[in-house]
């Protein structure tokens, strides 16, 4: 939980252009000693300073937590999700920006609002939010106000997976050639009931919007699909180290889609054969960051 | 054409980004429509003080481009609008795009030649360009021209500012109180454009929003109402202008130091303030208050001069009725000061912290007028004493000479004069026989007398015409007299004047200007007034108590003017306090008053100090003021919090999604005894919280009543938790 204690503010250009001219007509009624110039540059001037304070309370008081930070594959887009709250009063256009992706939100008081800072990522790796910025310039842009917040929220970037992998390895395993050759996802067998840690891919989408219940669909093959290893030193010597994370990633998927059990080698460390999503995602995470062995 | 390319010179970014970019920065038809209104709300003010085709072809434009934006939207709504004509403009819509953007299809330089082109009319009209007044005509059309084409949040900011800066020049022309309401709604108008181009929501713009707009900029500006005025009161003005300034003043009316009787003067037809004046004590009647201007000496024959001023002039001292008053003297363009005959103290000019530059007084003529360094070109008070006499010392032989020089022409004159000079050789006999002479021959005062020849316009206006009004009788009495060699001049000035019973101060008008004479008798310049002979009432009822019946007369020279003269009076005397406590609240009263709060014996560093406290005070004191303002929701806030916590404790707690309707709902399924209090809970809350409809103090001040009698209603926890 934030609070705002650190507000800057800054004329925008607007601001300045406004000002600039509050000032000429400031010069002019000196000049020509109009009163009555005067008093009504000093009321404009008044707005310019109220609306000061109200670009300031429109921030002044926010409280921003940090929710998620979701992982995503290099090329595509890491969503941060933040959470706003209003506190006691509305607030109007707050801008919250990051990593150089901005998004504009509303909150009336007493609500909280969920945003979505969607970060494309060029790169495998750990991705951290960074620093946020929260700005505004209500009411009239004349002043921006603007804090920097710090959370420790990182999403992973997972590789990149190779567009068109080579099949999945043969696997130690004996039923395994027998198991690739027909388990083509694409042989749909039926419904089984939905267990926790099936894919989400699985599920009976169409069965639970008719309200049917939960269930998975079994492919033909699926049960039989055995454990595929996937193997760092097994890869061809020519790929790069890129090549090697890509294609691996892409195997994890393809393992994922085929419902297969997988278990991961690589030089610093090895995955057991399983094939839930926290095994998943630890592989994967394993992959975004090698050669760290975290994970 | 650097101004030209600045003004209407495409956005680059939107020139040579693709269309995301441009359409980004595009201004949405409400943002164009709230510009619009804040030009109109400018210009309005401004335009009666321009030439007309410059009124309304500034205001014609702005609408112009109202009715195309009226046309854009029927285009819109025929499904040709800009999105999907943007969109879909390789597939045709190309026309429909043409038509409605019009703004993006003028190419600059047609807009620039035409803003040239009016530089030029501008310039045949007022006869020179770089000036105060031809300056505001073009940035007046200029505001127009600039938003046919306005595309852009850049364009909407350009016009911002320079609507703003047409918020102050018809200050130029006109300081008056209504002068000062009138840029009001433009001052609102102004923050609306700017939360239009904040916000870009794209809302239709109804007179529902604009007054909410409006509204929310009063609220502004009424925060921001301590620092304007600290500033007005604080900030410093200046000793002299930073730049020269421009010799446009508007045609000068009034007195001038020449006079040709027989040509019809429209002076005495203007309505037209000279000066007011505040007299310390009872003001003194009519016929003592001479208004002294420019003294004529000079005679061709047809025509009266002034001579050059020369220093000279004596402060009288002596016995008889002194009278200290103030004038308030409107520009007239000459460097004529006006007292009452004759000062015995020089004046004490509030010469609005100019005493070195302009405005200061130059010298006391020997003529006794008081002279200023330069012309009076604006609103000017001063203060002065007079002594009411109608006579001072001569000055010297020379001067008494150069006035009783026999006139050139009118041969009939100097002859009737040569022989009523052989009957009455006594110099104070000859004047009483020649005023005795108008009052009972014949002779009318009028304000439309015939024209005289330009021959000999005293023979005529004597022997034939015999109708004038002061200046005709002046001048010929002054000729009679030089003629029989005694020196004589004549007195331009005001005479009279009118006291408005609201605010016991004086006004002089135009009308009231008179012309009289005076003559040395006995070794002294004593006044003469022909035409009191002629007409005694003017002097003593002012014009509309001279002319005769028929005789068209000013307005506010009526005695009859009924409520319409009454409401005038009273407007005027609103209008004299707000000259003297706002208008000419200038360096001398602002020194005065910082005098008077002791805050002269600070250095500046002080002040500056003093003035970062003040500032910050008063962002802390609006800041309360919005606290304020939300107390109330907070307290309802922490009524419900309470009232949850209580449930929570009762085993009811409050589900993180649930709200206070279904909250109360759910407890009054538990515990059905306590549904009327659970109900009120619930929705005094929710409309406090949420409702629009509780927007009155006296509504929110009862829901928030009722919220705390309905929690106080509930049994303890503990008891609460043990029923079912």
């Amino acid at each position: 939980m934030l609070h705002h204690s650190r507000i800057y503010i800054l004329p925008t250009r607007r601001g300045l252009a406004v000002i600039a001219t509050l000032f000429l007509m400031l010069l002019t009624s000196l000049n020509y000693a109009l009163s009555l110039g005067l008093a009504v540059t000093f009321l404009l001037g008044g707005l310019v300073a109220a609306t000061l304070l109200h670009t300031f309370r429109n921030l002044a008081g926010i409280e921003i937590k940090p929710l998620a930070a979701s992982d995503a594959f290099a090329g595509s887009d890491i969503v941060f999700s933040l959470s706003l709250a209003a506190g006691s009063i509305d607030r109007r256009s707050v801008a919250i920006s990051a990593n150089g992706v901005t998004t504009t939100s509303a909150v009336t008081a007493g609500q909280l609002a969920t945003v979505a800072l969607a970060v494309p990522v060029p790169a495998r790796g750990r991705i951290a939010l960074g620093r946020v910025t929260l700005s505004s310039t209500y009411p009239l842009a004349l002043w921006r106000g603007f804090a920097y917040v710090h959370f420790p929220l990182a999403g992973i970037a997972y590789p990149a997976p190779e567009p068109s992998p080579p099949p999945l390895p043969a696997g130690d395993y004996g039923f395994d050639a027998r198991a690739q050759g027909r388990g083509d996802e694409n042989d749909l067998a039926g419904l089984r009931d939905y267990q926790r840690g099936d894919p989400l891919q699985r599920v009976a989408w169409k069965a639970v919007a008719r309200g049917a219940g939960w269930f998975s669909k079994a492919f033909e093959g699926t049960a039989s699909g055995g454990p595929v290893a996937l193997e760092w030193s097994k890869l061809p010597r020519e790929l790069d180290t890129e090549a090697r994370l890509s294609r691996l990633t892409a195997w994890v998927l393809a393992a994922e889609r085929a419902a297969r059990p997988f278990a991961l080698a690589l030089p610093a460390s090895a995955f057991a054969a399983a094939s839930d999503s926290e095994h998943r995602r630890r592989v994967l995470t394993a992959l975004a960051l090698y050669p760290e062995s975290a994970g | 054409m650097t101004i030209a390319a600045t003004l209407f010179g495409r956005d680059r970014a939107s020139a040579t980004l693709g269309a995301t970019a441009a359409h980004a920065d595009r201004l949405v038809p409400v943002q164009v429509a709230s510009l619009g209104i804040l030009l109109v709300a400018a210009q309005l003010p401004q335009a009666v003080y321009l030439p007309l085709w410059v009124g309304v072809l500034g205001v014609g434009l702005v609408l112009l481009r109202f009715a195309l934006l009226r046309r854009e939207r029927a285009l819109r709504i025929r499904g040709e609008g800009p999105t999907r004509a943007a969109n879909s403009a390789p597939l045709g819509g190309s026309e429909a795009a043409k038509r409605q953007a019009w703004g993006n299809h003028i190419p600059p330089w047609v807009l620039a030649a035409i803003a040239v082109a009016i530089a030029f009319l501008i310039r045949r009209q007022f006869g020179y360009f770089v000036g105060r007044d031809p300056c505001v005509a073009f940035l007046f059309v200029l505001l127009g021209i600039k938003f046919l084409e306005v595309r852009t949040l850049r364009d909407g900011t350009l016009l911002v500012c320079l609507a703003i800066f047409l918020l102050i020049t018809p200050f130029f022309y006109n300081q008056s109180l209504l002068a000062g309401l009138a840029a009001l709604p433009a001052v609102l108008a102004t923050g609306g454009a700017l939360e239009a181009l904040a916000a870009r929501d794209g809302q239709p713009l109804t007179a529902r929003s604009v007054r909410r707009a409006w509204l929310r900029t009063a609220t502004m500006i009424a925060q921001g109402l301590p620092i304007a005025a600290a500033l007005f009161l604080l900030f410093p003005r200046l000793a002299s202008p930073l730049w020269g300034l421009p010799a446009d003043h508007a045609a000068a009316t009034g007195l001038s130091d020449r006079m040709s009787p027989g040509s019809i003067s429209e002076l005495s037809l203007s309505d037209a303030v000279a000066f007011r004046v505040d007299f310390d004590g009872a003001p003194p009647p009519s016929r003592l208050r001479y208004w002294r201007g420019p003294v004529l000496s000079l005679f061709n024959g047809r025509e009266w001069r002034a001579l050059p001023p020369r220093a000279g002039g004596r402060l009288l001292e002596g016995e008889g009725r002194t009278v200290r008053y103030t004038v308030t003297l409107e520009p007239n363009d000459h460097p004529w000061l006006f007292a009452l005959d004759f000062p015995s103290a020089l004046p004490e000019i509030d010469t609005d912290g100019m005493r070195n530059a302009a405005g200061g007084l130059a010298g006391f003529s020997r003529e006794q007028q008081l002279i200023t360094r330069s012309p009076v070109t604006r609103r000017l008070r001063y203060t002065l004493t007079s002594l009411l006499v109608d006579r001072y010392p001569a000055a010297s032989a020379f001067e008494m000479q150069q006035n009783a020089r026999t006139p050139i022409g009118n041969p009939r004159t100097i002859d009737f004069a040569r022989s009523l000079r052989e009957r009455y050789p006594d110099d104070r006999r000859y004047i009483g026989a020649v005023l005795q002479w108008f009052h009972s021959e014949p002779f009318f005062y009028t304000l439309a007398p015939p024209l005289l020849e330009e021959g000999q316009p005293v023979d005529e206006f004597l022997f034939d015409t015999r109708r004038g009004f002061c200046e005709h009788f002046a001048s010929a009495f002054v000729v009679l007299l030089r003629a029989a060699g005694i020196p004589a001049r004549v007195v331009t000035g005001y005479q009279g004047g009118e006291i408005n019973p609201r605010g016991g101060y004086l006004i002089v008008r135009q009308s009231d200007a008179h012309a009289w004479a005076e003559a040395v008798v006995d070794g002294r310049w004593q006044r003469f007034d022909p035409t009191a002979a002629v007409a005694p009432s003017r002097i003593e009822r002012g014009l509309f108590g001279a002319v005769p019946a028929g005789d068209p007369v000013p307005l506010f020279a009526r005695e009859d003017g009924g409520w319409l003269k009454s409401a005038q009076l009273m407007i005027d005397a609103i209008n004299h306090q707000w000259q003297r406590n706002v208008i000419e609240f200038n360096r001398d009263r602002q020194r005065a008053l910082w005098r008077e709060w002791k805050l002269d014996r600070f250095a500046p560093w002080q002040m500056v100090v003093a003035v970062a406290a003040g500032v910050t005070a008063w962002g802390l004191a609006v800041l309360a003021w919005f606290a304020a303002r939300r107390k109330r929701r907070e307290r309802a806030l922490t009524l419900w919090e309470e009232a949850c916590r209580r449930l929570a404790r009762s085993g009811l707690p409050r589900m993180e999604h649930e709200g206070p309707l279904a909250f109360a709902d759910r407890a009054s399924r538990r515990w059905p005894q306590f549904e009327i209090a659970f109900r009120a809970i619930g929705e005094s809350f929710a409309m406090l919280r949420y409702g629009d409809l509780a927007k009155r103090d006296s509504e929110r001040a009862a829901l928030l009543a009722t919220l705390e009698r309905a929690i106080e209603a509930l049994p303890r926890p503990s008891k609460l938790r043990a029923m079912t």
